[in-house]
């Protein structure tokens, strides 16, 4: 025990770990940097930097580190490199952990929901903002726990620096053990160092994690999570001896509270009060948005995904402030249409003009760069609305309407802000503005995500089946929300859905889908009431039977 | 007690010193002797230096780098009273050739099997490290001999497997090496003979380092370690209770410095400073205060690649 006890605190140990400590963090700065590269490399439009990069990973996961230490460290200098045994340990070691770090950024940033990234690329955000301010600060916070099992991983196998006479832990307790004979109390002196280490290692993940927590309670709160943390059976034995039953906490109860409370729009303007009184006068209107100009442009689009036709020759105009219904079986074409009228996806023949622009070529028919759509899609003015919500999963209510439009249109945070409370207002969830999306319900979410597209003031929405994820009871508020937004705010709008009541009430016009073509279209009442091809009728009939 | 150590330029400097001179002189080279004082001797360069640093004037004042692999006690370990610093009679030779020919050595700690390696791929200049100068190594290397090697072979107290040497006692034997030690060959060449006589053939674990070799004994999980005598006495003296030497065996090689191939200047150097240290008896004094038989110090040949 006394020798133990003089082997722990022994300097020449102490300076030992020291090594260690410099060899890990150099190895993982390097590995990080490394990583970061072949991540992106991977992740790459350009195929030849993914297989450069996939034909690294294979060579320097594939053999082993100790390997890779001796090569560094002695066939280098065959080639005229000559590194000191740190160095050398210290690329080896970064050779070796850039590959699985690069594994665990891809796995993290692919891992992030593909329809924020959509709903980031349709708000007019450039393929870099989306990666800083969507994906990044998510990925970033799933990646911790596996970030700090490779740090683990990285600090043991640096005493494989050993082998290339890097005075590490390992090499030092070994070295002693001979001089002295005195090989265990040496090896559990320095096995215990290891684990002191490793275990600030893993105090380290559990602070970060914390400070990265999205639902991140007060301070004082906060100690007493991370002590629970540390200490699993403790805080529970407390709460045990107090004899008090376990409370839902303040935070949690007032969530719950908020969940049940109904949020009911606020008072609808005059002019939807008028609408819903008089009714309708459709012939006018039709008259009138006949003389509008093309808001979008659909001409002779298809598109297959392989020998399956999508779209198959679509033609179809909307006119400013025109209101367009999309019906159609799923599978008819309806999200693809819609998702390449603001170029999520592109086409294999034909073109599309929204507000007189070509979106995704430039005047000669090039094809642009996905920083330039984006650009051009935040120009043009081409909001949407997904079935999925999509809404950016780190952000408050608020934060998911105004980051968009400081990122995009360059709003000031004060501008933005009272652009986002005004639009929450309108939906009827000013008092949600703090909530993370996880904490609202699906209709909730997707009045967030209507405003959000609002907000920038398109001229034309796109809404990709906005009920079709909703419960039955949380359908009715959004449509609400969408209909006023139809009135008041006078924008064009094409939307995909199977609510026929409401398509009849909000659409001039109802454009019928099968098989990727337009089978039938026309004024509303007239394609819902009186339908002309069979394949409408029998659609009709069955969605009005459910 | 023919020793001829100076005493120490601190204890000569002290008029009580002075004094006591005889009693504290026949301590300090009881202390030596036993190897209880790990410090570096403080002899006088042989007469013959001077010239060869005039000879050799390109060395002097350099720091050249010796590779060891530390773990082989009496030869190079770190010391455990000050443990940043290498002591033993290798390290104590190096120290004199350097002293002799001017230039001063850094140590770098490396396994076994690294030892040539390093010194091939120019991480260190010189390899004084208890290393066996063979035809096969001499291939990545040129080899100065210095000492006759005596192999002892250590087993469990007891010798319970009554093993008495590299022959046939050590079929269907256990048997720890460290890996490019030269004695793994001689074990495996066994084989044949086992088979011929119908019995299992010897099985070898390699490790790599003395202390990993001796702890497989200690553990049961091999029989026996043959290697350097001197390491096998130092291993049965830490642990009389457990371990014993069956008997001592003489290999056809010589223990010798490693100096890169093709540098024969630098090579001729090494040889003619080991030279002079023979001939002025510095090294059987070392290899008294190490515990190592001065019979075993062998004239300087050269052993080189055919």
């Amino acid at each position: 025990m006394d020798l133990f006890v003089h082997y722990l605190s022994m300097p020449y140990l102490v300076e030992g770990v020291g090594y260690t400590l410099l060899i890990t963090v150099l190895g993982l700065l390097g590995g990080f940097a490394m990583g970061l590269v072949l991540a992106w490399m991977q992740l790459s439009r350009f195929r030849a930097l993914a297989i450069v990069a996939r034909g690294y990973s294979i060579i320097f996961r594939g053999t082993p580190l100790i390997l890779q230490m001796v090569f560094c460290y002695n066939a280098l200098p065959l080639i005229g490199i000559k590194l000191t045994a740190i160095s050398a340990a210290s690329l080896a070691l970064a050779l070796n952990e850039a590959p699985f770090i690069a594994e665990i950024l891809r796995a993290n940033v692919i891992g992030v929901d593909r329809g924020q990234v959509s709903a980031g690329q349709a708000l007019g955000m450039t393929p870099a903002a989306i990666m800083r301010r969507i994906v990044a600060p998510q990925a970033i916070r799933s990646m911790v726990p596996a970030l700090g099992n490779e740090t683990i991983s990285a600090l043991k196998n640096s005493s494989l620096a050993s082998v290339v006479a890097v005075q590490e832990l390992t090499l030092r307790s070994t070295q002693l053990a001979s001089a002295t004979f005195d090989f265990f109390s040496i090896f559990f002196a320095s096995g215990l160092m290891y684990l002191v280490l490793t275990g600030a290692v893993a105090v380290i993940q559990i602070v970060i994690e914390l400070l990265l927590d999205l639902d991140r309670p007060p301070p004082k709160e906060q100690f007493a999570r991370f002590m629970r943390a540390l200490l699993p059976g403790r805080g529970e034995s407390a709460l045990a001896t107090a004899g008090a039953a376990p409370q839902t906490p303040a935070d949690v109860a007032e969530e719950i509270l908020e969940e049940i409370e109904t949020d009911p729009l606020p008072p609808a303007s005059p002019k939807v009060v008028n609408l819903h009184v008089r009714g309708i006068d459709r012939e006018a209107r039709a008259r009138r948005l006949a003389g509008n100009a093309v808001a979008v442009e659909v001409t002779g689009l298809r598109k297959s995904y392989g020998p399956q036709a999508v779209l198959a020759g679509v033609d179809l105009t909307v006119r400013a402030g025109e209101i367009v219904a999309m019906l159609g079986p799923s599978g008819s074409g309806k999200s693809t249409l819609l998702r390449c009228i603001n170029r999520l996806e592109g086409w294999d023949e034909g073109a599309i003009r929204v507000g007189g622009r070509f979106l995704g070529t430039d005047e000669a028919g090039r094809a642009l760069s996905p920083r330039d759509v984006a650009q051009m899609r935040a120009g043009v003015g081409v909001g949407m609305v997904f079935q999925q919500f999509n809404l950016f999963g780190h952000l408050t209510a608020r934060e998911n309407i105004a980051g968009p439009l400081r990122w995009v249109q360059g709003l000031s945070r004060l501008n933005a802000d009272r652009r986002a409370q005004e639009l929450l207002e309108r939906v009827g969830l000013a008092h949600r503005a703090d909530a993370l999306p996880r904490h609202l319900s699906g209709g909730q979410q997707q009045r967030v995500a209507i405003a959000r597209a609002v907000a920038p003031g398109p001229s034309v929405l796109l809404l990709d089946e906005p009920t079709s994820a909703l419960d039955p009871e949380l359908v009715n508020e959004v449509l609400e929300v969408i209909q006023r937004l139809a009135v008041e705010e006078g924008l064009a709008m094409v939307i995909s859905t199977h609510q026929l009541r409401f398509a009849g009430e909000v659409a001039d016009r109802v454009v019928f889908l099968s098989g990727g073509r337009i089978v039938e279209e026309g004024p509303a009442d007239q394609v819902l009431n009186t339908p002309r091809h069979p394949l409408t009728a029998r659609f009709l009939s069955k969605m009005s039977a459910e | 007690m023919a020793l001829k150590f100076d005493t120490p330029a601190g204890v000569r400097s002290t008029g009580v010193a002075r004094r006591l001179r005889g009693a504290l002189f026949a301590a300090l080279a009881l202390a030596v002797a036993a190897g209880a004082l790990p410090r570096k001797a403080e002899a006088a360069m042989p007469d013959g230096c001077a010239a060869l640093q005039a000879k050799y004037p390109d060395l002097k004042g350099k720091t050249l780098t010796n590779a060891v692999n530390p773990h082989t006690p009496g030869y190079e370990t770190i010391d455990p009273q000050d443990p940043s610093k290498y002591i033993g009679f290798d390290i104590d030779l190096g120290e004199a050739i350097g002293e002799c020919l001017g230039f001063s050595l850094t140590y770098k700690p490396v396994t076994f099997a690294a030892l040539l390696t390093t010194l091939q791929a120019g991480q260190a200049d010189i390899v004084i490290s208890d290393i066996y100068a063979t035809k096969e190594r001499a291939k990545a290397a040129d080899f100065i001999t210095y000492l006759k090697v005596f192999d002892g072979v250590l087993v469990a107290k007891g010798n319970p497997k009554k093993i008495d040497g590299i022959n046939l006692s050590l079929c269907g034997t256990v048997a720890a090496e460290n890996t490019g030690y030269v004695e793994v060959p001689l074990i495996q060449a066994l084989e044949e003979e086992c088979k011929k006589a119908g019995k299992p053939a010897p099985e070898i674990l390699l490790f790599d380092n003395n202390a990993n070799c001796i702890q497989a004994i200690l553990a049961g999980r091999a029989d026996t370690y043959i290697n350097d005598v001197n390491t096998v006495d130092g291993a049965v003296k830490a642990y009389p209770d457990k371990l014993a030497k069956a008997t001592a065996v003489t290999l056809p090689y010589s223990v010798g410095i490693a100096v890169p191939r093709g540098k024969t200047e630098f090579r001729d150097a090494v040889m003619a400073a080991l030279v002079e240290i023979q001939k002025s008896g510095m090294q059987a004094e070392m290899m008294k205060k190490w515990n190592l038989p001065t019979d075993q110090i062998e004239a300087p040949k050269l052993v080189l690649a055919d």
